[in-house]
């Protein structure tokens, strides 16, 4: 992408390096079994969620090149009022991945459990689950590192 | 994530008619290859930061995260570590409780909920230098690590729905 706005506030892998082989062993973990679109659909979305510039450059242009259109893309942050451009599947894993990264604004509904756990079964869910909780992981520590969109970790 | 402990409360019992509250999900079980990642993630985070520390942050991540089974989990083992109950529960105000805390305990905490409430909005500069004030980089990256580990332990133990005092 384009050249890093800033430098980031904090080298945190650099400084940490041992917190990156595992965040990334719990990702590639995640993603096992997922479909490579769903996933890229719902990294961006939680980097929505967590404002995470990097996050999103990254994801943004990984779904690009997994052949997301940019309709879907865009549409991301408003999926819930544009049903048609995403499968309910896709929409149900979208309603989920809100919950589990907005805990602070209260549980995971078994409403928007149920909805999900309607379209994976339990080892998707499990993955699912803790794919959220991987790109939640990666948003805090480039969120609270300030890493610049496009630079590298 | 292993400790099988009996909640401590005041009557020494919880009440009769408390509805069953079971895991939705065996994560750990149906996906054993995360739960090893997530230890692995959990041991290199703690890494060089003061245990009791730890626990505080893990404490009050757990608690804005609303996660029961953490909050069981990390009170019982701060009060293990030999935390006094009145840090315990004045965590929630600590703000409103500064004699209890350090400054430095003080400035990972704002840290904590900084980093916890990310949706609310970014990690203020302001929030960010009160810790680097105290934390040198490497300590600072450290605990970055721990606050994202808990916030990571805390959306299973949620979105699972794990029960206090069960495995």
């Amino acid at each position: 992408m384009s050249t890093p706005e800033t430098a980031p506030r904090l080298p945190v892998f650099r400084l940490a390096p041992d917190i990156y082989a595992p965040l990334l062993a719990l990702t590639q973990a995640a993603k096992k079994g997922l479909d490579p679109v769903l996933v890229e659909l719902l990294l961006i979305r939680a980097s929505q969620l967590n404002r995470c510039a990097f996050c999103l450059d990254m994801h943004v242009t990984d779904a690009r090149k997994a052949g997301v259109s940019e309709e879907r893309i865009t549409l991301l942050s408003a999926w819930e009022e544009a049903p048609a451009h995403y499968t309910e599947k896709e929409r149900a894993a979208l309603a989920f991945t809100e919950a589990v990264t907005v805990l602070t604004g209260g549980f995971v509904p078994d409403e928007v459990y149920e909805r999900a756990a309607a379209h994976f079964d339990d080892a998707e869910l499990a993955r699912l689950l803790a794919l959220i909780t991987a790109i939640n992981s990666w948003n805090r520590l480039n969120v609270a590192a300030r890493t610049p969109a496009g630079g590298v970790l | 994530m292993t400790t099988a402990h009996t909640p401590r409360t005041t009557s020494g019992a919880a009440p009769a008619a408390t509805p069953p509250h079971g895991p939705r999900l065996r994560w750990a079980k149906l996906a054993p290859d995360v739960y090893k990642a997530m230890i692995a993630l959990d041991a290199a985070a703690k890494k060089g930061l003061d245990p009791a520390l730890v626990e505080l942050v893990k404490i009050r991540a757990s608690q804005l995260n609303h996660c029961a089974f953490c909050l069981d989990m990390h009170i019982t083992d701060a009060r293990k570590a030999g935390e006094t109950e009145e840090r315990i529960y004045l965590l929630s105000a600590w703000e409103e409780a500064p004699g209890f805390y350090s400054p430095e305990e003080q400035a990972a905490l704002a840290l904590t909920e900084a980093v916890t409430v990310l949706t609310d909005g970014f990690v203020p500069d302001e929030v960010y230098e009160r810790a680097a004030a105290h934390f040198e980089d490497a300590a600072l990256a450290q605990l970055l690590a721990l606050i994202t580990t808990i916030n990571a332990w805390n959306r299973f133990g949620v979105a699972t729905r794990m029960a206090p005092g069960q495995a």
